[in-house]
């Protein structure tokens, strides 16, 4: 008996000794957990408590790091022990803290502005190369810093321009702030204002753009590679925040130019809490040519406005608005103006010290009108699009190796694509409107950003868009769809409010990936599929503010685009010069395009003239950027290719795309002279839009037609220009509040007069009067803008 | 809205800059050219037919003047047009019916053209016009300042109704004293009635007059085909170049076998005024 309970005994030790390794395995893991802690906080700028978006946060020792969210939050997870942790940021001095962590801790960091210090050749220790090291490629983001030492037309700094001078980019030309990115069109490029979408970012055609410089905390340009939280678009999306507002002190600052000037207020509610940013902007041409008579007025004026509130370190909460609007008069008879306003309440919120979410609520809504006043053919046309949106996006930093980001996204939204309405009694006009259309655009993402190991880092993930276009709204059938000429109607199928008329589903991977070659160089790999159900009706290169958007719906189908790229990146002597060289293929299915001869203005039967086919774009872009020194700058250069195929257009033969240039050259540079003097120049340089020319012409009736072949057959002559500026910055040890600064430039020195447009005529003479029997034509070329000189005084206290 | 160019430039609020440029342009080959109208009034029908020519030739472009055309009806008649009966210096290359007719409202026309061994067809329908009630006239102030012909700045004033019911297109041709005339060079006076109510008082007319001219403006009906050309062709004719608008390309047209031009039935309304100070 005593033996077998001595047996029982052994057998229970015996499996307790088996259970044993499995517990202590249990508890190591638990315990390793245990080991680990979380370091998060806020990195923000110590000069007005301003959170800092994309800030490195490297422990050497781990080889591990971070970067600072949209919201200057950072979190990383790591064993227990004490650790240098480094802070870096371009325009700010390098930081490095020691931190003992033995739990979670929460470190709230402020840098300090490099702009400050000005001397010789800086040459920072251990460096962090971001962009070699960051997995995130085909992205750019702005150094404000460093683009306020470059010339700016009419001394007005603007983001736009800045961003057509980046590889990949180009401008679509002087008279508009659109730009096109890797072989894309104007309208597909999403432009954010603190989350909410901007319709049309430019000012003036193009002199200006609605980006109010003095008041932009951060401006990023993402060209491929596209994360898993943004889209709606197909070539790009630009996200530009919006500074919070300085939370330590009162500031004014402003500036007063030839042709604008813009004052900004800011400063705390309650001190290191909550702060507030106000800035207006307006430019008064129109009141000088007021005063001389003139009756011709144009003007336009921005309004940026936001409060923030730290609730707790783990609430806070922002509410920004924007306001901006065109105005035109002629003569108190005809007029037109247009504008975006948009409106953000966002609220981030900690669940914990490694899950991150903010919920935002988004209005933005662009319209335009045009009115002309007259006794008999009196009318007014106006047109809108308003949207609002819910966003909700979560990010858990599992450990160092894992950032998981996700979320959901609904958007509602109304076209209201043109009313006209007579204005006088008399008027022979009568009302007419165009049918509102309305859609629901839900997303949801998921995606994660993994390191596997010292050399490679992934980011993979997925978008699932389900668009919806609803009612209230009648579609109607037609005996032949495309038919443009002859349109019959054969049926008209009314849907009540929100009645499902199409819905479309579709799935948009998302793929990036790092390897680092060796210290300083790395190879970059992505690969995008994003998809468009905003359409813009719009049939020329440049787009006008005149233009239309159409959901997608019964007769037009999501656009839809792959894109692949890849990039070796090297940094020189120190991170001193960045170096990189990309290669991208973009394909387009469904690309949105129109018949020959399309009526788009105003057409009840606006989808017969719907024509989707392909497009194609591929190129090289080359870049070397000098970030230190007396002499900064870069260099730029992209060669690419851009055609469309569409059945219907060109007679259904492939054709250069409206927005092609083959070569394209960007230099930048500025140079610090002294405390004093700041010198800048830009050098852009491209190849010739293409444009579409007669081969020949005939009579008919008293009128010379011009005979058309083949779409964009031709090039306009090349585009390029230099520009240089002088700035007179404030003494630096001056104990004076208030602080000037001058800004001295010159638009297009040499005067180069760059193609605007080459359109034909019948002869005529310089006075518009014909020349001879009236059947002979010429070519003519407009161009815009010859050599513009400007002055602009900048202030601060 | 037709032409965003010239308001945009306007716009921008600088003075766009133009210069004259030599484009160096590939030939390419000739098209037939055809030109065609039949109406309800004797002695408006007529055919012509000429050739493309390159973009920088002088001159009146080659006439065809050895074509066959012959225009019928869907109610099984037909009429021959000869070339330039009566020998005229300037009427080459004008085809006019050998025996005078008029078109009756309703009826499709089809004409065929044949040009060097090959055919060319085209159909229209003739729809109706409405009456131009009558006409009236007044000094416009704004032309009066500054006239930019002469002494001529009295517009006269087109009162009609617009047939609420149906869907109209309408083509206007204005003269001073029997000449043809618009007032920039590449104006076509169309229309089509849907942003337009019943009560058309006093449309201004877009040519000026002085004292002692005949004004005479003729309202024409057009087909939505005939709509369609005319709208591609005043498009084409103030193009800028694809700029803020659609790349230039080639009117659509009626005509088949890679024609180019319009073969027109139009009913046709006329009012005459007499301009007195």
């Amino acid at each position: 008996m005593r033996v077998s309970c001595l047996n029982q005994e052994a057998t229970r030790y015996q499996m307790i000794k088996k259970i044993l390794p499995v517990l202590f395995t249990f508890l190591q893991l638990t315990g390793t957990a245990q080991d680990k802690v979380t370091l998060n906080g806020y990195v923000k700028d110590s000069s007005n408590g301003e959170e800092l978006i994309g800030v490195t946060v490297y422990l050497p020792e781990l080889k591990a790091g971070t970067v600072t969210n949209s919201y200057g939050f950072y979190s990383i997870t790591l064993p227990k022990g004490t650790y240098d942790v480094q802070f870096s940021y371009v325009g700010y001095s390098f930081q490095t803290i020691k931190v003992e962590l033995s739990q979670d801790v929460v470190k709230n960091v402020e840098l300090v502005t490099e702009a400050t210090v000005i001397q010789e050749v800086v040459i920072m220790d251990e460096r962090i190369d971001e962009n070699v090291v960051s997995l995130q490629m085909s992205k750019n983001t702005l150094d404000l810093n460093r683009v306020r030492k470059l010339p700016a037309l009419f001394g007005e700094v603007d983001i736009i321009k800045n961003i057509q001078m980046l590889p990949g980019v180009i401008t679509a030309g002087e008279g508009t702030s659109s730009f096109y990115v890797r072989g894309g069109s104007a309208d597909q490029n999403l432009i954010l204002i603190d989350e909410a979408p901007i319709y049309d970012p430019s000012h003036l055609f193009g002199l200006f753009s609605v980006f109010n410089a003095d008041v932009i905390k951060d401006s990023e340009l993402y060209k491929g590679g596209i994360p898993a939280r943004f889209g709606g678009r197909l070539s790009s999306i630009l996200e530009v925040r919006t500074k919070d507002g300085n939370n330590k002190r009162f500031g004014v600052s402003g500036g007063i130019g030839s042709m604008a000037s813009r004052v900004m207020v800011e400063g705390p509610i309650q001190k290191d809490k909550s702060s507030f940013i106000v800035s207006a902007r307006r430019s008064y041409v129109d009141l000088f040519m007021k005063a001389a008579g003139q009756e011709n007025l144009v003007h336009f004026y921005d309004i940026n406005a936001k409060i923030n509130w730290k609730h707790n370190n783990n609430n806070r909460f922002f509410v920004a608005f924007y306001s901006g609007r065109d105005v035109f008069n002629f003569s108190d008879e005809f007029g037109f103006a247009w504008g975006n306003n948009t409106a953000t309440f966002r609220w981030n919120h900690l669940f914990s010290e490694r899950l991150f979410s903010n919920t935002s609520v988004i209005a933005s809504s662009f319209d335009y009108k045009l009115e002309l006043k007259d006794p008999v053919q009196g009318f007014k046309w106006t047109s809108n699009l308003q949207e609002l949106s819910l966003k909700y996006d979560l990010a858990y930093f599992i450990n160092t190796k894992n950032q998981l980001s996700f979320g959901y996204h609904l958007t509602g939204r109304r076209f209201s694509p043109g009313k006209i309405a007579p204005n006088t009694e008399g008027s022979i006009f009568t009302n007419v409107e165009l049918q509102h259309m309305y859609a629901l655009d839900h997303a949801l993402y998921i995606s994660n950003e993994q390191r596997i190991n010292d050399k490679i880092m992934l980011d993979y993930g997925v978008r699932l868009s389900v668009f919806q276009n609803v009612g209230t709204s009648d579609v109607y059938r037609y005996e032949d769809p495309r038919d443009n000429i002859q349109i019959e109607r054969t049926d008209t199928i009314h849907y009540d409010a929100w009645e499902n008329i199409k819905t479309y589903v579709n799935v948009e991977p998302r793929l990036a990936a790092r390897y680092m070659i060796s210290e300083g160089q790395s190879v970059k790999l992505s690969y995008n599929r994003m998809v468009q159900n905003t359409h813009l009706i719009a049939a020329g290169t440049v787009p006008v503010p005149f233009n239309t958007w159409n959901p997608s719906g019964y007769y037009l189908k999501p656009q839809v685009a792959d894109q692949v790229a890849v990039g070796y990146f090297r940094n020189f002597k120190d991170n001193v010069y960045e170096l990189s060289a990309e290669v991208y293929y973009k394909d387009v299915k469904n690309v949105t395009d129109f018949a020959d001869n399309a009526e788009i203005f105003f057409n009840q039967d606006l989808s017969t003239e719907f024509r989707q086919g392909n497009s194609k774009s591929y190129g090289i872009e080359l870049m070397i950027i000098k970030t230190e020194g007396r002499l900064t700058g870069s260099v730029g250069y992209t060669l690419s290719k851009a055609t469309r195929q569409v059945d219907g257009v060109n007679l259904g033969r492939e054709f250069v795309a409206n927005y092609d240039r083959r070569n394209v050259v960007n230099i930048q540079a500025a140079y610090d002279l002294n405390d004093k003097w700041t010198f800048g120049a830009n050098f852009t340089y491209s190849t010739g839009r293409p444009t579409t020319l007669p081969t020949g012409k005939y009579e008919y009736q008293n009128y010379n037609p011009d005979v058309i072949t083949e779409r964009n057959g031709y090039r306009l002559p090349a585009f390029h220009r230099l520009d240089v500026s002088a700035t007179l910055n404030p003494r630096k040890n001056s104990s004076r509040k208030w602080k000037g600064q001058w800004v001295f430039s010159i638009y297009n020195v040499y005067n180069r007069q760059n193609p605007f447009t080459i359109y034909t005529r019948t002869t005529k003479n310089d006075d518009g009067d014909i020349i001879g029997d009236g059947k002979t034509k010429e070519a003519r070329m407009v161009y815009l803008f010859p050599i513009l000189p400007s002055v602009t005084y900048n202030f601060k206290f | 809205m037709k032409n965003i160019f010239p308001i945009v430039l306007i716009a921008v609020g600088l003075s766009a800059c133009e210069k004259t440029v030599y484009l160096d342009l590939a030939q390419n080959d000739s098209k037939i050219i055809i030109e065609g109208q039949v109406t309800n009034h004797t002695g408006y029908q007529y055919v012509k037919i000429s050739r493309s020519v390159g973009f920088y030739e002088t001159g009146e472009s080659p006439r065809v003047h050895d074509a066959i055309v012959i225009v019928s009806d869907d109610s099984g008649n037909e009429f021959e047009f000869v070339h330039n009966p009566r020998g005229h210096a300037d009427s080459s290359g004008f085809y006019l019916p050998l025996n005078a007719f008029e078109g009756t409202i309703g009826r499709t026309y089809k004409l065929s053209a044949t040009v060097d061994g090959q055919l060319y067809e085209a159909e229209d329908k003739m729809f109706s016009v409405t009456t131009i009630d009558s006409l009236a006239y007044r000094i416009n102030d704004d032309e009066a300042e500054d006239p930019k012909d002469g002494n001529k700045f009295y517009e006269v004033l087109i009162y009609a109704i617009e047939p609420q019911g149906t869907t109209d297109y309408y083509l206007f041709k204005f003269y001073r004293n029997d000449s043809l005339k618009v007032y920039n060079d590449t104006d076509i006076y169309y229309a089509d009635d849907e942003v337009l109510g019943e009560q058309i008082d006093g449309v201004p007319s877009p040519i000026y007059y002085e004292p002692g001219d005949t004004a005479r403006v003729e309202a024409y009906s057009l087909s939505r085909n005939g709509f369609v050309f005319f709208n591609d062709l005043q498009t084409l004719l103030t193009s800028d170049g694809g700029l803020f608008s659609q790349p230039p390309s080639n009117s659509r047209t009626n005509l088949s076998n890679g024609a180019l031009g319009y073969f027109q039935a139009s009913a046709m309304d006329t009012k005459e005024i007499v301009i007195k100070e």
